[in-house]
């Protein structure tokens, strides 16, 4: 069931991404950043948030490797994970570099074109 | 009245198939049809229905989506836009029932004419912004539960992997099953196997299949006059937890899931998982069969593979678990899928199970759903006394 149309709230995430900026939702009634976007904060229920700008640097939570590809467009192996970020989100993306984070590793974004849009993946830290 | 006055008194599974050259309404149609003719009943007896997909009750106007009312040619006094079907089906249809609403009531899906070739079905793929660039689909977001766990307690990759192979060799022997006559197979065989998405290989995950299954459901009242012995439904449970495969899993809160469900089950079954004859649980994949003896409380976090090994899980096991091979081998289709375990439960609780029954089964889980989806559900059916 379509509620409203999803684009409203994320088409700034990925305005953000075009400018290779990562951003979240933080909540202005209780400061509590979340992600994915959603119509309220889910920790209480303001729908008075903005999308603030994140360091990009956070920690691998889990880490795999795709050996199948899901849909054509993908080569295969490629690495996928979930980060958590260091302001307390975390998200799915994919890994990227010679070396594959692993779970724990610290890794930073970084930005890889795909379908003619610019989107986040994260690396190794390298500092 | 309470929930074990509602009893399962018709099962249809129509041949399972890799491809169908039938559509998700036929087999859908022809499931509804095997079940009521197994109930004794027929579709004028149909006063309410829970079939979501491919499509509830003239509530979906895409091209495609049926009307139950009009198929069945029948007015309808309830239906359950169930979803998945399966378990949350089954308690609709209790609740209904139990509250007087309907008193015979069809739950009916599956899918055909969907799979294509190649890449990873479509249905597990989520069209969502934040999934799909990515890459990600439904096996992977177990996947990267399976990955903490593992990082936890390595040894439990080849006991999943020994899992994958008695599932895959109890299908095996199933003429109904779509892998029958495949294998038998080893723990070596499956870890050997293909990678698709690490640490699973194609023989650790369940099937992409196409078929219908039904169930009818009615009071225990009505079922005593119908040809089958019936089975009750004891006690279930349900749990859910964020939108599944959008926001990615955390393994510390969906590990456990199934835990206060299966606690509310046994609870309203006064039953303990030592009671459970035969278990129908989700196998999505290997790792998640060893995952569910834990969260079920069969065994401690972390020996759910040991558990399944010194117990048995096969036919002659103490505690045989996916008795049709499960969705590793049987078959899986899509949100249909769960029902498959509800039949699977009623047939082998009946005694009509052929060559794979196992004898004196009295009491048997049926569940859906598990960690990377988020969600959970299980229910204890039983041999009417
Ligand atoms: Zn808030």
């Amino acid at each position: 069931m379509t509620v409203l149309d999803s684009t409203a709230l994320t088409a700034d995430f990925w305005a953000a991404a075009a400018r290779r900026e990562l951003v979240r939702p933080v909540c202005r009634d209780c400061g509590h950043s979340f992600f994915t976007p959603q119509v309220a904060c889910p920790a209480c229920l303001s729908e008075d948030w903005v999308y603030r700008p994140s360091s990009g640097r956070g920690t691998v939570y889990s880490a795999t490797v795709v050996h199948k590809a899901p849909s054509p467009g993908f080569t295969v192996p490629f690495g996928l994970g979930v980060i958590d970020l260091e302001e307390g989100w975390s998200m799915l993306a994919t890994l990227v570099g010679d070396r594959l984070p692993q779970i724990g590793s610290a890794v930073e974004v970084t930005w890889v074109e795909r379908d003619g849009r610019t989107q986040p993946a994260f690396a190794e830290a390298t500092s | 009245m309470n929930l074990s006055g509602v009893a399962v008194v018709g099962v249809g599974v129509t041949p399972q198939r890799k491809r169908s050259q039938r559509n998700s309404l036929q087999v859908a149609l022809d499931a509804a049809k095997l079940a009521l003719a197994d109930a004794g009943l027929s579709h004028t007896d149909v006063d309410g229905i829970a079939a979501r997909w491919p499509g509830p009750g003239g509530t979906e106007l895409a091209p495609g989506s049926a009307d139950w009312s009009t198929l069945l040619g029948v007015p309808l006094d309830w239906i359950g836009d169930s979803y998945p079907q399966g378990v949350p089906a089954l308690l609709d249809a209790a609740g209904a029932i139990l509250t007087g609403q309907a008193t015979t009531i069809l739950i009916t899906g599956g899918q055909a004419g969907v799979l294509g070739g190649g890449q990873v079905a479509s249905y597990t793929r989520p069209g969502n912004e934040f999934v799909e660039p990515f890459g990600a689909f439904t096996a992977a977001h177990f996947a990267l539960v399976a990955q903490r766990h593992l990082a936890r307690f390595p040894h439990a990759r080849r006991g999943a992997a020994e899992i994958a192979a008695t599932i895959r060799n109890t299908g095996s022997a199933n003429p109904e099953a779509v892998m029958h006559g495949r294998g038998p197979f080893t723990a070596d065989d499956v870890l050997a196997a293909p990678p698709v998405v690490d640490p699973f290989t194609l023989l650790d995950l369940c099937l992409a299949s196409e078929g219908g299954a039904a169930i009818v459901v009615t009071t225990l009242e009505r079922a005593r006059d119908l040809p089958h012995h019936p089975v009750v439904v004891l006690g279930a449970g349900m749990e859910w937890m964020r939108q599944q495969y959008v926001d990615p899993p955390r393994y510390e809160q969906v590990w456990p899931i199934g835990r206060r469900a299966a606690a509310k089950a046994f609870g309203l079954a006064g039953l303990g998982p030592c009671d459970v004859d035969v278990a129908q649980l989700y196998d999505v994949n290997s790792l998640e069969v060893a995952r569910q003896f834990e969260a079920l409380g069969f065994c401690e976090v972390g020996e759910g593979t040991d558990f399944a090994l010194a117990t048995g899980i096969g036919p002659d096991g103490k505690l045989p678990t996916c008795t049709d091979g499960g969705l590793l081998s049987f078959s899986h289709i899509g949100w249909g899928a769960p029902t498959l375990k509800i039949a699977e439960a009623v047939r082998q609780l009946r005694g009509q199970a052929g060559e794979r029954q196992i004898p004196g089964a009295e009491v048997a889980i049926a569940a859906g759903a598990g960690s990377g989806a988020q969600y959970y559900n299980l229910a204890l059916l039983g041999r009417a006394r």
